[in-house]
């Protein structure tokens, strides 16, 4: 092994091309990976932020929130189950909204969410007329104190302060008291208004194993309630881009050992005369072996570093608003972790070759 | 030719685990091809195949149909725009949708576009593409985008929207007409009010969320759509094509995927590229050796070439192979095509950028000098 490292070291540039390859699939891996985070992190993140252990949505929803109707009657049936402690309302309507300095034209999209239990990071709600915003807006050029007009109806909504993290459907989110939102949704989408005490969604606090589960039953199937990680699953979208994305990345993880294993195979095939001086001097079949997977290991290390730095600076250089990636250390360990698996088994091509390399070929050969 | 034959019969898996590299990229490169366009085609086909040359949105809808009103004060002043000819009313809104084609009673997402129908079901906002049935012609019925077919939306169907239980009949399929990648129905304005009313009971009467606008005559779409939007900083007046194409999303969708096309397509000329140059390294002894003998530079060389355009020309074939049959069906809500124009732009592209990454591997056959073979040295030294 130590030997294969030292080749590594000494003559980098006969392993350079494979390196710059492998940057590129590191990078794509990466990239797809930030992008399938970035799109279901703008899409979900006022759910996550909820604080419960079920959010509740009318049976015909199909998880969204504008299609969603719980009616008081429905919720005084939530609010019955044992194990239930606390039930809170929740709705959003998602508008244009004019900042001030900014062009007539240049409106930031916003989603504006009525709550009664405040989510993690969220203070309980404002006063009427005011709002917390997502710290997305800054970009807009948004301030704390700032009067927003949001809708057709161009209601006037106070910025008391910044959230972090509550993006929804790729919006940023202002978060108000039920009374604010409901006058800004009937000023604004008269045809999405409630009546009153009527909610598009419950966040429920409880115990027991299967809230959700008990909470539908006691509805009588006039909910369909979640978790909030099946919420975040069931939102429009989600799981379907999930999906694409993953069979993206799986095949091209099986391009990367393709690649891995076609580049060692060369190698093996043109060192087989040296292996056969090694084998004839004392050395095993394993010990080579493991030389050629710590120089896959440590070329795959390499190129997912320069990869990961990369994706970073292109993540920083992004302007706010266009593709949406979100590189976490996680998607980088993990597909640093994918791409290093791809290269252990990648090598495995090479070990029948290296197994059947004769010592007595080491008689005679000159290179 | 006969010596790049023999050797690629002689080195099966080598050759092979290359043509298995750059099938399985343009497989990806394809499959995301007919994503890309599938996933623009079903969030914004309805916009491209309606009938009207301008839509006007109000400024706050930020260019999506249903985050889009027009006020009544801001339809007067689109109807007395000079190259305003004829007006029509368009809504839009996303409903739960229980078709009666489907064999498992799934429900799912389903968008209204309404309009107002002419006599014969034609109107401001129709869909221009029908490629089965009729136009609706009255109330409660509906033409389906041909994508929705599949999932129980078919002629004679109905569909009844959860809650409320309105059901609309399906009269006609029209081609390419989805919207938000969701089943898509056209059809009367007044039916689209009703589902409003229908499944939200505490719901006002919804305004418009478009106008759609048949320029005057003398005036082309591009001029009326200046001259609705001098009339006012709160509309928005697109054509056609520019509300399609700026439909929030739809840019960001095509720079993500061409960076990711970008990427994969510097891969394939790569790895074509470093396989033949370490195989020329690795024969340069025979190389050499053939020089001597008196085979002339050329013939080496054309060898070497005709084995990328075999291989390359191999991993096309079947990257495509595998390509087809996926192309045939669709994923989650998107309908995928046969793309005929990218297999061919990108077998253009990938042979030429892979022939071009062997000619690295090319120079070094030509640098061969055959009086090396009197030393032992080929081009690897």
């Amino acid at each position: 092994m130590k030997l294969a490292l030292t080749e590594l070291r000494r003559r980098p540039g006969r392993f350079s091309a494979a390196a710059v390859i492998l940057t590129l699939i590191a990078i794509l891996l990466m990239f797809l990976g930030g992008l399938l985070d970035g799109l279901i992190a703008s899409s979900t993140g006022a759910i996550r932020a909820q604080d419960a252990d079920a959010i509740v949505y009318s049976d015909t929803a199909q998880a969204s929130f504008v299609r969603s109707r719980i009616e008081p009657q429905t919720r005084a049936a939530v609010e019955a189950v044992p194990g239930v402690t606390e039930v809170g309302g929740i709705g959003n309507v998602q508008l244009g909204a004019r900042i001030p300095g900014k062009g007539p034209r240049d409106l930031a999209g916003v989603a504006l969410f009525g709550y009664e239990i405040a989510p993690t990071g969220v203070p309980d709600a404002p006063p009427a007329g005011q709002a917390w915003a997502d710290d997305v807006l800054e970009a807009d050029g948004v301030e704390v104190g700032m009067i927003i007009e949001v809708g057709p109806a161009r209601t006037p909504i106070e910025i008391a302060g910044f959230v972090n993290d509550t993006t929804f459907n790729g919006q940023a989110s202002l978060w108000a008291s039920p009374d604010t939102w409901r006058e800004v949704l009937s000023a604004n989408r008269p045809d999405a208004q409630l009546g009153p005490d009527v909610w598009q969604a419950l966040v429920v606090r409880g115990d027991g194993a299967d809230l959700p589960a008990l909470i539908d039953a006691a509805t009588g199937g006039a909910t369909t309630s979640f978790t909030v990680d099946d919420a975040i699953n069931e939102t429009p979208g989600i799981q379907e881009q999930t999906s694409t994305f993953n069979q993206i990345i799986g095949v091209t993880i099986a391009i990367a050992l393709v690649v891995i294993g076609l580049f060692f195979a060369l190698l093996t095939v043109e060192r087989t005369s040296l292996y056969g001086v090694l084998k004839a001097l004392g050395a095993k079949s394993s010990t080579i072996f493991a030389g050629l997977v710590a120089q896959a290991v440590v070329l795959t290390a390499i190129a997912s570093l320069i990869a990961g730095t990369l994706v970073v600076l292109l993540q920083l250089l992004l302007p706010p608003g266009s593709i949406p990636l979100l590189i976490t250390p996680g998607r980088i360990i993990l597909s640093t972790v994918l791409l290093l698996v791809a290269a252990v088994l990648g090598c495995s091509f090479s070990l029948r070759r290296v197994l059947r390399v004769d010592p007595a070929s080491a008689i005679g050969t000159t290179s | 030719m006969f010596l790049a034959f023999k050797e690629m019969a002689r080195a099966k898996v080598r050759f092979a685990l290359l043509i298995a590299a750059i099938a399985l990229l343009v497989f990806l490169i394809l499959f995301q091809q007919s994503l890309q366009n599938g996933l623009i085609t079903g969030f914004i086909g309805a916009i491209r195949e309606q009938s009207a040359p301008v839509l006007v949105y109000s400024v706050d809808g930020q260019r999506v149909l249903q985050g889009s009103v027009i006020t009544p004060a801001m339809e007067e002043q689109i109807r007395a725009a000079p190259g305003t000819g004829e007006v029509g009313l368009i809504g839009q809104g996303t409903f739960t949708g229980l078709p009666s084609g489907n064999a498992d009673g799934e429900s799912f997402d389903t968008t209204i576009i309404g309009y107002e129908l002419g006599p014969d079901g034609s109107g401001i906002g129709s869909p221009t593409n029908v490629i089965e049935g009729r136009l609706p012609v009255a109330d409660d019925e509906a033409v389906v985008s041909d994508a929705d077919v599949r999932l129980g939306y078919d002629i004679g169907d109905t569909v009844t929207l959860l809650p409320g239980g309105k059901t609309i009949e399906i009269v006609g399929i029209a081609a390419n007409a989805q919207l938000n990648v969701a089943p898509t129905l056209f059809a009367s304005y007044d039916t689209y009010l009703d589902a409003v009313a229908s499944v939200n009971p505490d719901a006002g009467t919804p305004l418009p969320n478009v106008l759609g606008v048949i320029p005057a005559d003398g005036f082309t779409p591009a001029q009326a759509v200046a001259s609705i939007n001098d009339q006012s900083l709160d509309l928005d007046a697109l054509t056609r094509d520019d509300a399609a194409a700026e439909t929030p999303g739809v840019a960001q969708v095509q720079q993500s995927f061409n960076i990711i096309f970008l990427l994969y397509g510097l891969v394939v000329p790569c790895v074509t590229g470093l396989f033949f140059l370490i195989v020329t390294f690795q024969k340069a002894n025979s190389l050499t050796l053939l020089r001597a003998i008196g085979a002339p530079a050329g013939r080496l060389v054309s060898s070497l070439l005709i084995q990328v355009v075999v291989i390359v020309g191999a991993g096309l074939a079947l990257g495509t192979l595998l390509y087809y049959p996926l192309s045939q069906g669709a994923l989650g809500g998107i309908a995928l095509d046969f793309e005929t124009g990218a297999v061919i732009f990108w077998s253009v592209l990938l042979l030429t950028l892979g022939l071009v990454s062997s000619l690295v591997a090319a120079r070094r056959v030509l640098a061969i000098d055959p009086i090396e073979a009197t030393t032992g040295q080929g081009v690897g030294s």
